[in-house]
């Protein structure tokens, strides 16, 4: 978690006496060994994370290219694939297989959040 | 945890433009689907390849930096720079291909466009406006992490930076995981 | 260098302009924010008794139209934007939320100060629309499109004062969450935090996740204006409604991030001065986040008369009147909490008690306007007017006003005078109901919002409102000023714990040292308000 706007801390030494610059140190480095359990995801584990998805490219492109007669049903498939590369990403690339299971269960909640939102607003437009 | 947060709000930024899309998308389906064919596929699956394929190279700086390996941190975050300037360099082509039709707002052939239509390029604009924005973030974000680990203030032992980097760069890449089927795959 | 020393309190640690505003020290940064919050709390008290004088007879008495609907937008913008969506969470959150949990600081203090300085400059470009171009906005605070797109008057200003403000309020909530998970004292589980804290944390979610709405909507209100063709514009396929859903999907979540840590700070309020445990302390915390939770989804009743389809309407008041369920559970378990207390008469107590009541006004006219029938006759009347007020400032902003009397103790180390402020809070808070209730008879009787003339049937109402503000800025003046003066001749020796209270702020001294606690903090064996075992706290 590095703190943002990090020219300020030309003002830190000047207001905080050394303790708590320690103290507040201490913070960040708190953040950051419980944040991951300094498990090392292996290069050939990225690799093949990447053809997933590039597998999943190419069979959206295609039924997008060779399927246009089913033009309701593609929709839907593309967003479904397309949501399935989004959880690939965020359970593989962004750790999350080996975070801790509240951010998951954030990232799962936030997610819901939105939808229903989006949906209610559409089931307003659907129904005039 | 707190750059997780960071990209909640990132999410729900975009997720307002997502929401207009989808009304009006509901609205004006025939139009959107009419739009949609002046949009290049073979262009945007390339650019969807090059995000996925930097967002591996970033996810692999991390591991190098893991290991201990600076060098190879900085060369896999280097490569993730050129791969967002070759994304930028493709979508500035689109853009002006565009643009040079008269295809933006307050330009000619825009003005002249049936109404559902105006919508979507209005909306096309926008979102690959901004997200191409949050590219250009990133990849100053990306840029700081090479310099810092380059400086040695990001070690094994110290990476939060580049791991935060990597959370950023994924969430620019997911944004486009939806773009390009929404815009680009309609048909 | 002085090392952890205890002799330092944060007001001594350092000293000079430049230290005040470029620290990090989260109880001075809750200061900055609250010299600010008052200072534009009075701007906007000033707009307030502009329109109540001209609203005291019917025609015109002072002002334009157009001048009236500038002063109603402003009045707007700076109560909402620049005092109470900041007011409880910026100030004694800041203050006190990293003390209640046991620990020195919250997780980004860097960020805590950016968050000031980026509220800072939102509040400038806010009031810089006074002084260029054709004046503030008079588009109201909703900025409704189309007339927001069309209008000659400083609209992009105000919105982009709006979206950077925004900012500030997402960095806060970030800063909190972090703060609530990571920071908790040892001992402290989630379910052994002060309520206060519980409020704040429903609360920085909705400051998180709601506030990026409303800033791509204001985006997307300046790219109208400045380019031309919208995103609202029928005539290219689109809808202005979709701009108040956009709008609305912020802004109703936004007067939770108002209401609720108003809601924690009656549930520190009451304990203490009825020296027992909270009534339902589980009910109270899972409620804030029932609240934050189900408040997501019941925006549309801010647009039943707008044109939204009925089934919307529908389902939109239905959720309304499920989020009523939580509500009513705090009111309850807080009546429970004073019944057989030791009840301790003091400031602090009598604005809980106001907020009790004034809440209970604005939450059964709320569920008035929730109920779709009825709200077809009031919307856009001043029942609204009336009830918005009575939640909003009777509620929240009497909250504040109480927290500012129960902790000014500790904060500054020095008491006020007890007697004025009881008269100033007595004064105050007749002004406030001969304020308000008469708007909502006026609103009942069909006068309409935002008008700066009306008809002469509303006279009466009108009269007694105007009047009501005068006596209610009497008793703001008496009250600020009682504490304007104790900080400077305000009785010192207030000791550690002057109300007896049991969270870990009253075992601080007072005022606090730098680093907030120069003894382990001791927490209360069977929860935060375990008065059966109070700790003892010797000076």
């Amino acid at each position: 978690m590095a703190p943002r706007g990090s020219y300020l801390d030309l003002f830190v030494s000047l207001v905080l006496p050394n303790t708590l610059k320690t103290m507040a140190h201490k913070h960040t480095n708190d953040d950051h060994s419980e944040n991951h359990e300094h498990h090392i995801v292996s290069y050939r584990e990225h690799f093949s994370t990447l053809i997933a998805l590039l597998f999943l490219t190419v069979v959206t492109v295609a039924i997008s290219v060779f399927g246009a007669s089913l033009a309701s049903l593609s929709v839907f498939t593309a967003m479904l694939i397309a949501t399935v590369k989004v959880v690939v990403v965020a359970y593989y690339f962004m750790h999350l297989k080996y975070d801790k299971k509240i951010y998951g269960w954030l990232v799962i909640i936030v997610s819901i959040l939105f939808v229903a939102v989006s949906v209610l607003t559409a089931i307003e437009y659907l129904n005039r | 945890m707190g750059m997780w947060l960071f990209l909640f709000t990132e999410l729900l930024l975009f997720g307002g433009l997502f929401i207009v899309y989808l009304i009006y998308r509901v609205l004006n389906a025939d139009a959107f689907l009419s739009a949609s064919y002046e949009l290049d596929v073979t262009m945007g699956t390339i650019n969807t390849v090059v995000l996925l394929v930097s967002s591996m190279t970033i996810a692999m700086s991390i591991t190098a930096i893991q290991k201990g390996d600076s060098k190879k941190s900085i060369q896999l975050l280097g490569t993730t720079l050129l791969l967002s300037l070759m994304f930028m360099v493709i979508k500035y082509f689109e853009w002006s291909a565009k643009i040079s039709h008269g295809l933006f707002p307050g330009l000619d052939l825009y003005k002249s466009l049936p109404p559902g239509e105006a919508l979507y390029f209005f909306l096309y604009f926008i979102m690959t406006g901004l997200h191409a924005l949050h590219i250009i973030i990133g990849a100053v974000i990306i840029a700081v992490t090479m310099y810092r680990t380059r400086k040695g203030l990001v070690t094994a032992d110290k990476y939060t930076l580049t791991e935060n980097a990597g959370l950023y760069w994924h969430l620019v890449d997911l944004i486009w995981i939806y773009l390009f089927p929404l815009f680009y795959l309609i048909h | 260098m002085a090392s952890l020393s205890t002799n330092v309190n944060y007001f001594q640690a350092k000293s000079g302009i430049f230290s005040w505003i470029f620290s990090v020290d989260h109880k001075r940064i809750g200061l900055l924010y609250l010299y600010s919050l008052i200072t534009f709390f009075l701007v906007g008290v000033t707009l307030g008794l502009l329109m109540r004088y001209e609203l005291l007879n019917p025609g015109k008495d002072l002002l334009e139209a157009k001048t009236y609907n500038q002063i109603f937008t402003l009045h707007g913008v700076i109560m909402i934007f620049l005092f109470i969506i900041p007011s409880i969470p910026a100030v004694f959150g800041n203050f006190f939320l990293p003390i209640m949990l046991g620990t020195d600081d919250v997780s980004f203090p860097k960020l805590n100060l950016l968050s000031w300085w980026v509220y800072i400059i939102g509040a400038i470009m806010a009031l810089s629309t006074l002084v260029f171009g054709d004046g503030p906005a008079d588009t109201g605070w909703t900025f409704y499109a189309p007339y927001s797109v069309k209008t000659g008057t400083n609209v992009t200003m105000s919105v982009l004062a709006a979206f950077v403000l925004g900012f500030s309020s997402i960095l806060t909530g970030l800063n909190f969450i972090v703060t609530i998970h990571r920071l908790r004292t040892p001992g402290m589980t989630f379910l052994k935090m002060p309520l206060f804290a519980w409020s704040l944390y429903a609360t920085s979610w909705i400051q998180l996740l709601a506030t990026p709405i409303i800033g791509i909507t204001l985006l997307m209100i300046i790219a109208e204006r400045t380019l031309g063709v919208g995103l609202f514009d029928p005539s290219i396929g689109g809808d202005p409604i979709l701009y108040q859903h956009l709008f609305w999907i912020y802004s109703h979540p936004a007067v939770y991030i108002m209401a609720l840590p108003a809601f924690g700070i009656i549930s520190e309020l009451l304990p203490t001065f009825s020296q027992r445990t909270i009534f339902g302390y589980k009910a109270i915390a899972y409620s804030s986040l029932a609240i934050a939770f189900v408040g997501y989804f019941i925006w549309g009743h801010h647009m039943f008369t707008s044109g939204m389809s009925g089934t919307a309407r529908f389902i939109f008041s239905m959720l309304t009147f499920l989020v009523a369920i939580p509500t009513a559970i705090k009111v309850f378990n807080w009546v429970a909490t004073l019944y057989k207390g030791s009840i301790n008469v003091q400031p602090p107590l009598l604005y809980a008690l106001a907020f009790i009541f004034q809440f209970m006004i604005g939450g059964f006219t709320g569920l008035i306007l929730g109920a779709l029938a009825t709200d077809i006759h009031l919307h856009d009347t001043y029942f609204v007017v009336g009830h918005f007020h009575y939640v909003m400032f009777g509620g929240t902003g009497f909250a504040f006003f109480g927290a500012l009397h129960y902790w000014f103790p500790k904060i500054w180390g020095r008491m006020y005078n007890i007697k004025i402020a009881n008269i100033a809070f007595t004064i105050f808070f007749i002004g406030f109901n001969l304020l308000y209730f008469p708007m909502l008879i006026a609103g009942l009787m069909g006068m309409p919002r935002r008008y700066y003339d009306y008809l002469p049937e509303f006279h009466l109402p009108n009269m007694i409102s105007t009047y009501g503000s005068w006596v209610l800025a009497v008793g703001l003046i008496l009250m600020l000023g009682n504490l304007a003066f104790a900080l400077f001749r305000g009785r010192k020796e207030v000791g550690r714990n002057p109300w007896g209270g049991i969270t870990l702020e009253w075992q601080t001294q007072s005022p606090p040292v730098v680093q907030n606690f120069d003894r382990m903090p001791e927490l209360p064996k069977n929860g935060p308000y375990d008065y059966d075992n109070k700790p003892t706290i010797n000076d």
